[in-house]
């Protein structure tokens, strides 16, 4: 039965993710705007994926077509 | 983060400086600070009239050179064939700084003084060449088409008539009996005015002569087939040629007055025919010459243009750069008693090595010994805000700053947009194959990115161009909304494993699918694709998504304000303001958002009560607190978890309203209560003015140009009541207000899908399924029309529509709780912002 649980997983992925990036860029003067945009990159993404995934775990509505393609 | 560089969080650190530049240096110490760029001047003499400034004669010089300059480069652009104009990175420059730059100044001030002086010239020749052949053009005309009347009129000797009435004889007849005693040669007695006039003035001027003249006249004229082009304006004039026969002196005296007055001009024929052939091969040979001459004028012109255009970049370059140098020149304040010029601005602190090596490089250049000093100033004034920006950052930057520029040292929004920007904006866009056309098309300008950037783009060109990164993130965010949407050109992908099953259909039923227990992991499941209700799925899906990313865009703005509390030492403001915005706006739309994740994660096919409806629920939750029905819940426990957020909510309205001004209430009396009085604009005069306490003080002297205004900080108790009062009503309408606005989200998502689906049905969907040769060029045909309303109306229209959304999202709903936008924009001199300017 599908379950909600893989939302959890990736977005421990995600922080993982978020701080080998934090750690990994080079100092310098692009280094805040690196940073940050990795770590928006990653919580954007995250989440929009986590609501499309999250809307089809239990779903309310079945699909009907009326016409065979 | 890291200390040593500068980041876009905040804006730079900016100090004050004070130069102390010796007079003779001073030209090429601003010539150099402005190619660095780093410096804005403050006007020290605001008092002056800009005539009376120090270097006005030589701004009025520079003036003049700009005027020939800028007349060169209207002549070259009035040629018709164009004239090349050597582009300034390929232009070798003129050097303008230096123990020679007076010279090199005073060189080109002559050379321009004389290449005019000879444009001017040949400009007049060649003008006044042009009237001579105009008018030996209609000489000519005019001697050809009388020639043609003469032997018309000698033809018609033969039959004129006789008359009884001698007075009224015809007037050739007189001339008749005076042939038959000269030898044979035509004469004729008859006076006549010959000449050209406009065509459109030829019948009023026949009607005129004839009333003048009471009909003692015969006129004959004939068309000239060419027109004639007037050089200056290229217009075309039609003339016809005119021969008038008249008798006796005062008759052609008065039709020479009215040919004079209807601009008519007239040309001297001669009767005999001999002399006119004469005329006419004077005219012919003087036509020639004068041809020869014209063109020779032009190619002369055409070359001493060509030698212009070769250097006419670099001087247009000089003359602006001059002038900037001349005019900040003038900001400075001359120290009469260390004679020197005092300069002030602002620069970034960061900087200031770099000014002092370009202070030093100009002494040397110079050639003088004595090098401009730099030394900081302290003050209390707010400085300029400054972001360095990239090519890359540029553009969010700009975009963001058009709301308006970051007090000094605040947060910046414009670091977030860079990705928050492009990501709301594929909210609303999302769609693989439209993602894919913008990000190829910022992509191919980003390739030609300097050949692109040196040209004349036009403003609409321009300014796609200048946003070339932005659109490449939106590209980017987009094609990941779309994988998410599953959707690419209105067609789904079946990446992964279905969720539903549809069973076998028979005949033309509704087929309802099955869960298989599957989730499709990435995006929306393929089966939604041309389903029945899948509008109805997606509404609700996308609805809920724009939700929760609005609330969450609001919390992390709200939560920007805590390091500008910080930074600027408010600590009050983090719990009389962050606080309870924070608790206000998490109970109740906060509490929504949870909510919607958790209905999502409960099986409601196993549960005991029915999925209740989440906006009831929350209107429910504000209107009738404490009454949760039992079928309707969403969780047990329910109603008194409401309630407690609602109080909370409600606690949240006074707080906000009250302790700030609260707390400056009682500031305000434990200041009075020690016996200081408020500086104010009533404060006595002081007994020592600031230029005396300078002059005392040698090294850090007080900015000059503090004196002359003071910031006023009234700290006014009412002021402060009624700003928080404003405050707290934006805050929580706004709260209601700009989480309702996010539902631009999904309002945009849905039309671009919808936009896209009826293009393809349309268009493609009817075409391709036709058979045979006539399939394949309805094909082509229907494929390029749709590929064209795909780029203009999906991706033009709709991606300017949804960058403006996403601009205003960024802007109301986001800045608003955390962007002050007080602070003006440092504005450098800088040589290169001249370029751009042009």
């Amino acid at each position: 039965m599908s379950s909600s649980l893989p939302a959890v997983y990736v977005l421990v992925l995600a922080i993982l993710a978020g701080s080998g990036g934090w750690v990994a860029t080079p100092k310098g003067p692009n280094q805040t705007l690196v940073r940050t945009s990795i770590l928006l990159t990653l919580a954007c993404c995250y989440l929009m994926w986590m609501v499309t995934y999250l809307a089809q775990v239990h779903p309310l509505e079945r699909p009907r077509l009326s016409v065979v393609e | 983060m890291g200390d040593e560089y500068p980041t876009l969080f905040r804006s730079e650190q900016m100090s004050l400086v004070q130069l102390i530049v010796p007079t003779e240096v001073a030209h090429d110490t601003i010539a150099e600070l402005g190619e660095l760029g780093n410096v804005q001047f403050k006007d020290l003499n605001p008092n002056v009239n800009p005539f009376q400034r120090s270097f006005v004669g030589e701004i009025r010089r520079i003036d003049e050179m700009a005027r020939r300059v800028r007349f060169f480069a209207s002549q070259i652009e009035k040629e018709k064939e164009p004239i090349p104009i050597r582009p300034l990175y390929d232009s070798a420059p003129l050097v303008t700084v230096g123990p020679r730059a007076a010279q090199t100044i005073d060189e080109l001030d002559v050379k321009l003084a004389e290449h005019e002086a000879r444009l001017t010239q040949m400009n007049e020749s060649y003008q006044l060449l042009s009237e001579r052949l105009r008018e030996l053009v209609e000489a000519r005309h005019v001697l050809r088409e009388t020639a043609v009347f003469f032997e018309q009129a000698a033809t018609r000797e033969t039959e004129v008539r006789n008359s009884l009435d001698d007075s009224s004889a015809p007037l050739l007849q007189h001339d008749d009996r005076e042939q038959q005693y000269s030898s044979g040669e035509l004469q004729f007695d008859l006076e006549f005015v010959a000449g050209t006039i406009d065509r459109a003035r030829l019948s009023t001027f026949e009607r005129v002569l004839w009333r003048v003249l009471r009909g003692n006249l015969y006129m004959n004229y004939i068309d000239i087939q060419e027109p004639f082009v007037d050089p200056a304006t290229g217009a075309e004039t039609r003339k016809n040629v005119f021969i008038i026969f008249a008798h006796g002196d005062i008759l052609l005296g008065k039709i020479r007055k009215v040919a004079e007055s209807m601009g008519a001009t007239i040309y001297p024929i001669d009767v005999n025919a001999d002399k006119r052939a004469d005329s006419m091969r004077e005219v012919t040979g003087r036509l020639e010459d004068l041809q020869i001459v014209l063109y020779n004028t032009g190619a002369s012109r055409r070359t001493e243009l060509t030698t212009i255009g070769e250097s006419l970049a670099s001087w247009q370059d000089v003359v602006a750069k001059e002038k900037l140098i001349y005019e900040t020149l003038n900001l400075l304040n001359y120290d009469v008693r260390r004679k020197t010029l005092l300069a002030e601005g602002w620069c970034p602190t960061r900087d200031i090595p770099q000014i002092q090596l370009a202070l030093r490089h100009a002494t040397e250049e110079s050639g003088t010994n004595v090098p401009p000093i730099l030394h900081e100033l302290r003050t209390n004034r707010t400085p300029p805000t400054f972001h360095r920006t990239s090519k890359f950052t540029e553009g969010f930057q700009t975009i963001m700053d058009a709301y308006g520029i970051a007090t000094y040292q605040e947060v910046n929004p414009g670091l977030f947009a860079v990705i928050t920007f492009p990501f709301l904006f594929a909210v609303m866009f999302g769609d693989i194959g439209h993602g894919f056309i913008i990000f190829f098309a910022a992509l191919s300008m980003i390739l030609f990115e300097r050949k692109l950037g040196k040209a004349d783009l036009g403003e609409i060109f321009g300014t796609f161009f200048f946003g070339r990164y932005i659109i490449l993130l939106m590209g980017v965010f987009s094609i990941y909304t779309g994988f998410l949407y599953n959707d690419i050109f209105s067609k789904s992908l079946h990446l992964f494993h279905s969720g539903w099953d549809f069973p076998e259909q028979h005949g033309n039923e509704t087929v309802v699918g099955a869960s298989n227990g599957h989730t499709y992991p990435f995006g929306i499941d393929p089966a939604w694709h041309g389903a029945e209700n899948g509008l109805l799925f997606t509404n609700s899906y996308k609805m809920k998504m724009s939700i929760v990313l609005g609330v969450i865009h609001m919390t992390f703005a709200v939560c920007l304000q805590v390091p500008n509390h910080i930074r600027f030492k408010r600590y009050s403001d983090i719990y009389t303001n962050f606080i309870p915005q924070m608790i206000f706006l998490q109970s109740i739309f906060g509490y929504l958002v949870i909510c919607i994740i958790y209905k999502w994660t409960v099986d409601w096919s196993k549960a005991s009560t029915q999925p209740p409806s989440l906006l009831n629920m929350l209107i429910g939750m504000v209107l009738s607190p404490g009454q949760v029905e039992p079928e309707t819940q969403l969780y047990p426990g329910q109603s008194t978890v409401q309630i407690i957020l609602l109080l909370l909510a409600g606690v949240c309205v006074p707080w906000l309203l009250i302790t700030k001004p609260y707390l400056q209430y009682q500031e305000m009396k434990r200041v009075q209560g020690q016996g200081y009085i408020g500086l104010g604009a009533d404060d006595a005069p002081r007994l020592t003015d600031d230029t005396t306490l300078e002059g005392e003080e040698e090294g850090n002297g007080r900015a000059i140009a503090e004196a002359n205004d003071e910031e006023h900080e009234q700290h006014d108790f009412s002021e402060v009541v009624v700003h928080q009062v404003i405050h707290t009503i934006e805050f929580c309408l706004g709260c209601v207000s700009h989480t309702a606005s996010y539902l631009r989200l999904w309002a945009l998502s849905l039309a671009h899908a919808q936009l896209s689906e009826v293009l393809w049905n349309m268009t493609l969907a009817n075409v391709l399924g036709m058979p045979g040769l006539v399939g394949i060029v309805a094909l082509v045909i229907v494929g390029v029309l749709w590929l064209v309303l795909t780029i203009s109306i999906l991706c033009v229209m709709e991606g300017l529509s949804a960058f403006l959304h996403a601009l205003r999202l960024h802007w109301v709903e986001a800045n608003s709780k955390h962007y002050e936008a007080g602070g003006y924009q440092f504005v450098p001199l800088s040589f290169a912002r001249l370029n751009e300017k042009q």
